[in-house]
């Protein structure tokens, strides 16, 4: 035997158990992901599609709980025929066209095929970025997948071709999203927990389900994955700079099951006014909750167990101290807030009924992230209008009237007042935030 | 005593009458200035930029005022941010998430505020050429570059047409040219036909700059309001509004 041959055979007995490693987790990974189900993308389906008056309801009503029409539908554009833009560090990803049109939306797809992509995330295009909430939509029963597609088969047809997605490598191949599935993507099946009520498992079907409201309220972890352990415990959005709080146990603990239910449908409450993406959520979908799925909804939220507060060390402790708001305000602070804001959120800042939302002792005034404070403080807000609210009052923009400085001092007296303590905020978070009124 | 002389009779009666008239119109009134007062209240975040009754606000000039504009323009300005065909960020963040009814009773009450028309601006006077080619195109137009009178629909006192034509007097320069160029660009949008965007096409650059200028400078009566509906039928077509009949 040649002494390069030898050499050569020496290198693979050292590398087989690597690779016989390397394949025996990429297959676990593989089944963990869900197995070859996702890949089989079935086509024909003889079912016949529901088109009485009920179904049609019923999947009207389904529809309008899992928000399709905002992600599928551009500003101004037509309902339902995609198009609207996601950005995130990976770039830029559009949404695609839900009418039924045979060519370039839903018109030649089977009731199967509809049901593999809510459910496993793959249709012909291949496997669909997690950006599209099927992780959520997998819960759906058999039933309300079947409404909801015979309501969005008798949409008006719209000739409305994707545009094409502008994502950097590797994030632009599909293929390669089954490596991402086989890190992140859990399906778990989805069981009622008997011990619980009927509603709370109808809340929890709603929140994780159509409502997939972790998709903002939870925590990302490592390449916009939803890791389990930062379910619904509140973080940036992804690709925007609002912060959506954390909902559970403790942080809704102030609202009671009415209060939070009234707050969900309306767009404002006594503990709070929706703003930035939750307006929208609200005003597109939540509106239209029933009362008894909104209080289903809000009875299985204030339940959700917090997720454990990142452990801080001694050192992060002393520092945070050093940067308690409490410590930088000085009297400009409190002479902006009582000209410009004690009018509305009143002196002692508990603001004034529907109309104007407490500051004191509201969790989102003094989270450590302040882009909300920040942003609403710069470009102003009004409660979307809604049935229990239709005709909303309103916070007026302050980007022309004060500057960071100045807003940074207004703020950092508000998140020191009527008991709030949180880490002051400089005029340099307020610069950074000038400009993106729309983002 | 068996009765009151009859003089006295109708006098009590008169007096009854009033106090019944007063009571009943009192809280008449009061709900009025409430109404009037929840509006202002409401509105609180319109009034840095636009005044508290959409009167214009000091500090905020490059802001056009709302006062007394047709109700329906400003219905359709409003709604036209919330749908993506006006683009100024601000405005679109504020209007995104209001329904049309409330729009709609927003729109009327700052129809409904007395007009109070500035001129925007005073600055250097203007060369008398520009004077004249300013009034030329504003009162007859420039038939040879196929541009109407801007009084044939916006009205001599160019205060306005309802429900659809604005008033052009107190807007700032600056302001009016970047209409003409969101118009040109297709950055604002208005229901087709989009006549102002016809026009915007076909008005050259210098005179853009001349018009916007002396309309600057251009004050009205105090309470002039735009022409009722129908007094008056524009010469081309204008998104849905009623056109003089071809002659
Ligand atoms: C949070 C935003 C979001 C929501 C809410 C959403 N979608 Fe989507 N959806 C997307 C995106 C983005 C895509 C494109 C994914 C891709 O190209 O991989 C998509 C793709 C799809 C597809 C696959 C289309 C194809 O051609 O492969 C279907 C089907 C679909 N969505 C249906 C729905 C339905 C039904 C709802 C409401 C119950 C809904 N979506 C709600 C963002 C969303
Ligand atoms: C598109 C992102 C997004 C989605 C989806 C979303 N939210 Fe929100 N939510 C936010 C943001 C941002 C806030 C903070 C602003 C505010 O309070 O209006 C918020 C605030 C809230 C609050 C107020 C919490 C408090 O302590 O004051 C509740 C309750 C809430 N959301 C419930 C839900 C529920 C239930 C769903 C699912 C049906 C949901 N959200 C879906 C972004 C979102
Ligand atoms: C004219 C009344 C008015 C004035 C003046 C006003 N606000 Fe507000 N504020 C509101 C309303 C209404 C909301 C709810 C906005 C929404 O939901 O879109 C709000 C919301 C807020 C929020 C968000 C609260 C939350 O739950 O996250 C903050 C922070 C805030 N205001 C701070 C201020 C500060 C600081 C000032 C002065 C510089 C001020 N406001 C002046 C009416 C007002």
């Amino acid at each position: 035997m040649k002494a390069s041959t030898k050499l050569r055979l020496l290198k693979l007995a050292i590398l087989f158990p690597f690779v016989a490693l390397a394949a025996v987790i990429g297959g676990v990974l593989f089944q963990a992901q869900g197995g070859f189900a996702a890949l089989r993308v079935p086509h024909g389906d003889a079912t016949p599609l529901a088109t009485d008056a009920a179904t049609l309801a019923h999947g009207e009503y389904l529809a309008r709980l899992g928000n399709c029409v905002t992600c599928h539908t551009t500003r101004g554009g037509t309902p339902y025929a995609g198009g609207r833009a996601f950005r995130s560090g990976y770039g830029t990803l559009y949404s695609t066209n839900l009418t039924p049109d045979a060519t370039t939306g839903l018109g030649d797809w089977s009731l199967a095929e509809f049901r593999h992509a809510m459910r496993e995330g793959a249709s012909r295009e291949g496997l669909l970025y997690p950006a599209f909430p099927f992780d959520h939509f997998k819960r759906l029963t058999d039933e309300d997948l079947a409404a909801l597609f015979a309501f969005l088969r008798q949409l008006p047809a719209v000739d409305a071709p994707r545009t094409p997605n502008a994502l950097d490598f590797p994030a632009s191949s599909r293929r390669l999203l089954l490596a991402w599935r086989m890190l992140f993507h859990r399906p778990h099946p989805f069981t009622p927990e008997p011990s619980q009520s009927e509603a709370w498992n109808r809340g929890r079907y709603l929140v994780d389900g159509l409502g997939h409201c972790a998709m903002c309220h939870s925590g990302r972890g490592a390449m916009a994955s939803l890791p389990a352990d930062r379910y619904l415990a509140g973080g940036r959005i992804l690709g925007q700079n609002w912060y959506a709080p954390p909902l559970d146990t403790n942080s809704l603990a102030r609202w009671s099951v009415d209060d939070l239910a009234g707050y969900l449908r309306h767009g404002v409450s006594t503990h709070g006014a929706a703003y930035g993406p939750m307006a929208e959520v609200i005003y597109v979908s939540l509106r239209h909750l029933r009362k008894d799925d909104a209080a289903a909804m809000a009875t299985y939220l204030k339940t959700v167990p917090a997720a454990p507060a990142p452990v801080m060390s001694a050192t992060e402790r002393d520092l945070r101290q050093r940067h308690a708001a409490g410590r930088v305000v000085g009297t400009a602070g409190r002479r902006l807030y009582a000209e410009h804001c004690e009018s509305c959120h009143g002196d002692d800042g508990r603001g004034r009924g529907l109309d104007y939302p407490p500051l004191a002792g509201n969790p989102h005034v003094v989270a450590d992230d302040a882009v909300n404070s920040i942003r609403l403080v710069l470009a102003g807000g009004i409660p979307p209008t809604t049935p229990g609210n239709p005709r909303p009052h309103s916070m007026p923009p302050f980007s022309q009237v004060l500057d960071d400085a100045q807003i940074a001092d207004v703020l950092n007296h508000v998140r020191s007042s009527w008991g709030n303590e949180a880490t002051a905020i400089a005029p340099g978070d307020v610069r950074a935030l000038r400009g993106s009124t729309l983002d | 005593m068996s009765s009151l002389p009859p003089l006295s009779r109708i006098a009590s009666v008169l007096v009854g009458i009033a106090i019944v008239v007063t009571t009943l119109a009192m809280p008449g009134r009061a709900r009025a200035d409430d109404a009037d007062a929840g509006m202002r209240e409401r509105l609180a975040g319109c009034a840095v930029c636009h005044g508290d009754r959409g009167q214009g606000a000091h500090g905020a000039e490059y802001f056009p005022h709302l006062a007394g504009k047709p109700a329906g323009y400003l219905l359709e300005q409003m709604r036209a941010f919330r749908d993506g065909k006006r683009h100024y960020a601000q405005m679109i963040y504020l209007m995104q998430y209001l329904d049309d009814a409330w729009l709609a009773e927003v729109a009327d009450w700052y129809a409904a505020q007395p007009p109070i028309v500035k001129q925007a601006e005073s600055g250097t006077p203007m060369r008398e050429v520009d004077v004249a080619r300013a009034r030329q195109l504003v009162f007859d137009g420039d038939p040879a570059k196929g541009l109407t009178a801007c009084s044939a629909c916006h009205g001599r006192a160019l205060a306005g047409l309802e429900p659809g034509v604005p008033a052009l007097v107190g807007l700032p320069t600056e302001y009016i040219i970047a209409q003409f160029g969101g118009w040109i660009t297709g950055v604002r949008q208005s229901t087709v036909p989009d006549c102002m965007a016809s026009i915007a096409r076909k008005l050259e650059p210098t005179d853009l700059r001349i018009v916007a200028t002396w309309l600057s400078r251009q004050a009205a009566p105090d309470g002039e309001r735009p022409a009722a509906a129908g007094t008056r039928a524009l010469p081309l077509a204008c998104g849905d509004l009623p056109v003089e009949a071809a002659r």
